[in-house]
């Protein structure tokens, strides 16, 4: 395990007290521990522009899971490599350490690295890269809190952190997960649904997550963890497109308030009329 | 990635998407085929279970090698698998150093994400006491020779290694004060083995112009800008699924491509587990590097 030589290392076997507890398993039944129905999505608060320093950051809730992103850039590169046309733009993933059950490290782990991957690689077809050459835009997202679907939530607020910082986009990215167990399709699942051993022996089991662009309809994330038939392999990714469109308009409406408040000219007490008109801008 | 593997001209460019649009490739295959696979187990003795495996100019070696360890607080009752992807500075100059460990890092995600469901590989034969000692399968991938379609390359090698794989018989005795006590058997050839059925290949299909190809060599990954790797088991399960690459893709050609990983993986499963059972059942002499 790599450890950081800067840091007053914790004991090196300590284990969280919940793994002498018995798992908490969700009873059979048509409704989701928190009342929804398996295609709905949790309330999703989004808002742009909370870190003062950065060129463009944002924060979002999807229940309990909370991401804040912020973006720097762009920038000159910091160590000077070949020439390139192209922008470049460069992702990285933190769970804080607190923000899971278990008690994260300080250095990046394997799965917080692969994080960072899907996400640079699903914001990626959205940006004009072309359009800032020899520079980089930085990428940080943190997760404060995890409680289920965090990659998700890390797109999408990655993504309207991009927007807010004025980063020439060909389009939005959001991101939604959808959780497979057995028959059973699970949008947005929470944490405990997640883990939960509910449908690991039957056949279909997993988790796919999806991250779209809403307006070009192309995927530009897509994983999936488990076992799954061809069939419901498919059905599951549509099931996440279908979410993904729902939090487009929440990604949009977010996009607007945060413009209007950068322009003065467009204070909302001025203007009512034009909120129709805005919507196509972001 | 692929930028690492080296430039290609407009013309060539062209010429490949072309090729790939008339379902003729550069070397004369259709967008499904593979190239020629080689593979040999048992080619390294220190190891538990190794196998070294060809697929084009791709060059994979992996080694398996079983230590006990302690299991998982969360699953008490399990062994472990631990993936290492090593990038030798052989397969490319850019390797050297540091710089093959972001590529190394994908492979053995991409690794992680397929053996992550519990279906695949059974780790309760793995454990030896429960809460207190497991097997521990340590397997390192040794990348000689990058030659395109790394991935695949690895998970073939992967599953063959597995498969060779034996782990010495253990009993557990417990003495009069009710320590308990681990013996390994004397007798070199008292092992059990791994059932691999179940364990997936990774079929990578990149898109090239409005189709898709299984098996690019790396001219064609030069070519394309998504890919998508698809983990099938032998009877047809999607195993892990990413999408790979700077591009995005249509959910249409998302599910063809889905379909045509199934079709051609569950025909590679069955391809392998034929050639593994040939090579075990044959006397042949061991050709290891030599060949």
């Amino acid at each position: 395990m790599p450890t950081d030589s800067r840091r007053v290392p914790g004991p090196q076997d300590s284990r969280s007290p919940h793994w002498y507890g018995k798992h908490a398993t969700r009873q059979e039944g048509d409704t989701r521990p928190d009342g929804r129905g398996d295609h709905d999505l949790r309330p999703v608060y989004l808002h742009a522009g909370v870190v003062s320093q950065a060129t463009g950051s944002a924060y979002i809730e999807m229940g309990q899971t909370k991401v804040i992103a912020a973006v720097y850039g762009p920038r000159e590169i910091a160590r000077r490599e070949e020439f390139t046309m192209k922008g470049r733009l460069c992702c990285e993933l933190k769970f804080a350490t607190f923000a899971c059950r278990r008690r994260r490290q300080h250095i990046q782990d394997n799965q917080e690295k692969d994080g960072a991957l899907i996400v640079l690689q699903a914001l990626e077809p959205a940006v004009c890269l072309d359009r800032f050459p020899k520079s980089q835009v930085d990428v940080y997202i943190t997760v404060l809190q995890d409680d289920g679907s965090a990659l998700a939530a890390a797109i999408t607020c990655a993504a309207a952190g991009l927007a807010d910082a004025g980063v020439m986009m060909y389009d939005i990215v959001a991101g939604c997960s959808v959780r497979q167990c057995g028959e059973r399709q699970l949008l947005d699942p929470s944490v405990g649904e997640e883990l939960s051993q509910e449908g690991e022996s039957a056949e279909d089991h997993g988790m796919v997550t999806v991250g779209l662009l809403p307006s070009l309809n192309q995927v530009s994330a897509l994983t999936l963890d488990g076992h799954l038939q061809q069939q419901t392999a498919v059905q599951a990714v549509k099931t996440c497109i279908g979410g993904c469109q729902g939090i487009y308009p929440i990604l949009k409406d977010c996009l607007v308030t945060s413009t209007r408040k950068k322009i003065p000219a467009l204070d909302p007490k001025s203007s009512h009329a034009s909120t129709e008109g805005q919507n196509g801008q972001t | 990635m692929s930028s690492t593997l080296g430039v290609l001209s407009d013309a060539e460019r062209l010429f490949i998407v072309h090729g790939v649009q008339d379902d003729l490739r550069s070397d004369g295959r259709a967008c499904e085929d593979y190239r020629h696979v080689q593979v040999e187990t048992d080619v390294v003795s220190n190891t538990s279970g190794s196998a070294r495996l060809r697929l084009g100019n791709t060059d994979i070696l992996v080694g398996v090698k079983a230590e006990m360890g302690e299991p998982d607080p969360g699953r008490p009752k399990e062994g472990k698998l631990e993936f290492f992807v090593d990038c030798s500075a052989n397969a490319s100059p850019e390797f050297e150093g540091r710089g093959g460990e972001e590529l190394a890092i994908e492979v053995s995600n991409a690794l992680q994400r397929i053996f992550n469901s519990r279906s695949t590989l059974d780790l309760t034969a793995l454990c030896i006491i429960p809460e207190g000692q497991c097997w521990v399968l340590y397997v390192d991938v040794l990348v000689l020779e990058c030659g395109g379609n790394l991935f695949d390359a690895v998970s073939l090698a992967v599953k063959a290694a597995l498969f060779n794989t034996r782990i010495p018989t253990v009993v557990v005795t417990a003495d009069d004060e009710g320590q308990q006590e681990i013996e390994l058997s004397d007798d070199p050839y008292d092992v059990k083995r791994l059932d691999v059925d179940n364990v997936p290949l990774i079929v990578t299909l990149s898109k090239i112009g409005h189709r898709h190809v299984v098996d690019a060599s790396w001219e064609e990954e030069l070519c394309s800008l998504a890919r998508l790797t698809v983990g099938v088991t032998q009877k047809g399960t999607i195993a892990g699924l990413n999408k790979e690459g700077s591009g995005s893709l249509d959910p249409e050609s998302i599910y063809e491509m889905i379909e045509s990983g199934k079709k051609v993986g569950m025909v590679l499963n069955s391809r392998l587990k034929e050639a593994l059972e040939k090579e075990e059942n044959s006397k042949r002499e061991k050709i290891g590097f030599l060949g």
